[in-house]
């Protein structure tokens, strides 16, 4: 059983649900303190999708990860945290596994909402003052017991180094960022769907797997609410890996590549996914319940008298939205909101003409 | 006796209701939001200022990493 | 000392010890329910309620152990912490006894309060609204009638101490009204 800790080690596998820790490392953690497993198969991420696509097209595989990063230590079964009402969900329960059902909620996917919701809690983030892979207490000081959370992507990759080996693994992506990826391409494209790639091609190579990217098409959103949005042009000349989108403020993240709709007009595209995330703050912590809705307000103010007083409330309110949550949902939507900002400067000056496209179209993608 | 050594604060969001007490015993390294909400200037500050700071924070929000 | 100095320090430092836990039970209550934008007063409030129930307790050791040393009235050494256990007057030093019981369970836990569970912690110090109640009661029912001082004192800290309560119930912050709101959706 220490043979798989050494080929993830090798492999270099990291999680596939956008923070990009070592796998290795966070299942010798559990390992150690004989953690619950639960599998992560959410797609909470705006735009996500592909870990419902492992439970249709490889369940067998992502139950033999599972079984192997368990080994035969844990506390209880392994379960698998799913949105309640979800075809996921039903498809997990139809196969006699053990479902986490937790609400269609955006925060409610977050790792330590997961594990808050195992242990009978509200499916909200906590606090982390320590990985609760060491098992420890929310801030009302219920116990909670050692418990890792993996997203499906990481614990089907599992599989395959066990099956296929590391130099396998190795031989896609880069030095860096080894290993094949999931990626889910949607919105404007002629095929969306979910798609197997790696760190290091091009964006525009990854469009293609769908269908290329469309000549209308004006912007390309990386990552959903908690990745950034490029122009189109700057879409075909960015290579997607962690160098390549941080230059643009970005990451790989959970693997979601969404062109937006042409048609509609992009300042309230973004405004509108920036009301949502606002609308889907926990509660919890006051920088986040009052920073959001406010950073929302900004925003939607900005679209209808842009200039610079309304740009540098904007700014002030993304200031105060880093690093002040207990989950980094208000990061997140802070991240976006700057990205948007910065790619939209163009609009927002159309925007301040009534220049820009003002019919509007339903973007599903994003409800 | 050797003087006070530094320490790291922290806030629990989740526990802290914005008393912005913290802003008074650690001022300089905390200030406020508009809504009251602690924002750490500088995360580490004196010892003995730290647990002061800690001991009076009504809603238990503040600790030390 | 005689036993009059004894039974004129005993009251006296009773119904200091009232009027402080008045004060410090208020400021609670202020802490609990009231938000400023700066924090300054807060800090002042919070300072205060955590030193003075402290600096209460040595008015309150006093009270105690003049009452008993007095010898005037048999108490007994035993009633300080088992309640209903004093020969005289059993009901009404009995709710004293109560009060200092409950006052020595929310000193300890508050000093303890970082290796407490939060919740559990909050449980607990809402029974300081008993404590409070069973030592006016005590001091009311005690204060005796030919010092109408006393017991007026006592009168004027539960009229004070009601309104502090009547404020608690209907104030309400920010904070607490969006957590409230969003309390209310779907989370499980």
């Amino acid at each position: 059983m220490t043979d798989l800790l050494t080929m993830l080690d090798e492999a270099g596998l990291t999680g596939r649900g956008g923070a990009a820790f070592s796998t290795a490392t966070k299942v010798r953690a559990a390992r150690e303190h004989r953690a619950e497993l639960i599998v992560n198969v959410c797609d909470g991420e705006v735009g996500a999708a592909k870990d419902g696509w492992i439970v249709e097209h490889h369940l067998h595989e992502l139950i033999e990860g599972a079984g192997l990063v368990a080994g035969d230590g844990t506390r209880r079964a392994v379960r698998y945290a799913a949105h309640r009402g979800s075809r996921t969900a039903s498809l997990l329960a139809a196969a006699g596994l053990g479902v986490l059902e937790v609400p269609h909620r955006y925060v409610s996917s977050e790792e330590t909402a997961v594990i808050s919701a195992a242990h009978g809690g509200l499916a909200r983030p906590m606090t982390k003052r320590a990985p609760f892979v060491f098992g420890g207490r929310d801030s009302q000081g219920r116990r909670i017991a050692p418990t890792v959370v993996l997203n499906a992507e990481t614990v089907w990759r599992v599989s395959q180094v066990a099956r296929f080996g590391p130099r396998w693994f190795r031989s896609f992506g880069t030095t860096d960022e080894p290993g094949p990826r999931l990626v889910a391409v949607g919105g404007h494209v002629p095929r969306p769907g979910v798609y197997e790639a790696a760190a290091g091609v091009a964006l525009s190579d990854l469009l293609s797997l769908a269908g290329g990217l469309p000549p209308d098409a004006r912007h390309v959103g990386v990552g959903g609410l908690g990745g950034v949005v490029l122009t189109a042009s700057a879409a075909l000349s960015t290579i997607w890996d962690t160098p390549g989108m941080k230059r643009h403020g970005g990451a790989l993240g959970p693997g979601i590549v969404t062109v937006w709709d042409p048609y509609a007009c992009p300042i309230d595209v973004a405004g509108e996914l920036i009301a949502y995330g606002a609308g889907e703050s926990a509660g919890q912590c006051g920088p986040c319940m009052f920073g959001l809705p406010a950073l929302s307000q900004a925003w939607g103010e900005l679209g209808r008298r842009p200039g610079v007083p309304a740009q540098e409330r904007l700014q002030q309110r993304l200031s105060l939205l880093e690093r002040r949550g207990a989950c980094h949902h208000p990061d997140g939507v802070a991240r976006f909101a700057a990205s948007a900002l910065g790619t939209l400067a163009a609009e927002f000056a159309a925007h301040a003409d009534h220049r820009c496209q003002k019919e509007r179209r339903p973007h599903a993608q994003f409800a | 006796m050797p003087s006070s050594p530094d320490a790291r604060i922290a806030v629990d969001r989740v526990l802290c209701t914005g008393h912005g007490v913290c802003a008074q015993t650690l001022p300089g390294a905390v200030t406020l939001d508009e809504w009251g909400y602690p924002i750490i200037r500088s995360e580490t500050v004196p010892a003995d200022a730290a647990s002061l700071a800690v001991k009076l924070c009504p809603a238990r929000a503040l600790y030390l990493r | 000392m005689s036993g009059q100095a004894f039974w004129f320090l005993s009251r006296a430092t009773g119904v200091v010890s009232v009027v402080l836990l008045t004060v410090v039970v208020c400021l609670g209550m202020v802490t609990a329910g009231r938000r400023r934008p700066h924090g300054e007063s807060a800090t002042v409030v919070m300072g205060v309620h955590r030193w003075l129930s402290l600096g209460m307790l040595v008015f309150l050791a006093v009270h105690i152990v003049t009452a008993i040393v007095d010898g005037y009235v048999p108490i007994g050494w035993l009633a300080v912490v088992l309640p209903f256990s004093s020969p005289y007057q059993t009901l009404l030093v009995g709710l004293g006894t109560v009060a200092v019981d409950l006052l020595v369970v929310l000193m300890v836990t508050s000093y303890l309060r970082h290796r407490i569970p939060e919740r559990r912690w909050r449980i607990i110090h809402w029974t300081s609204y008993a404590m409070w109640l069973a030592a006016l009661a005590h001091g009311f029912a005690m204060g005796t009638s030919d010092q109408p001082g006393l017991r007026l004192t006592t009168i004027a800290c539960g009229t004070v101490g009601g309104l502090f309560v009547a404020w608690r119930l209907v104030a309400s912050h920010a904070d607490r009204e969006r957590r409230q709101e969003i309390n209310a959706q779907e989370w499980t």
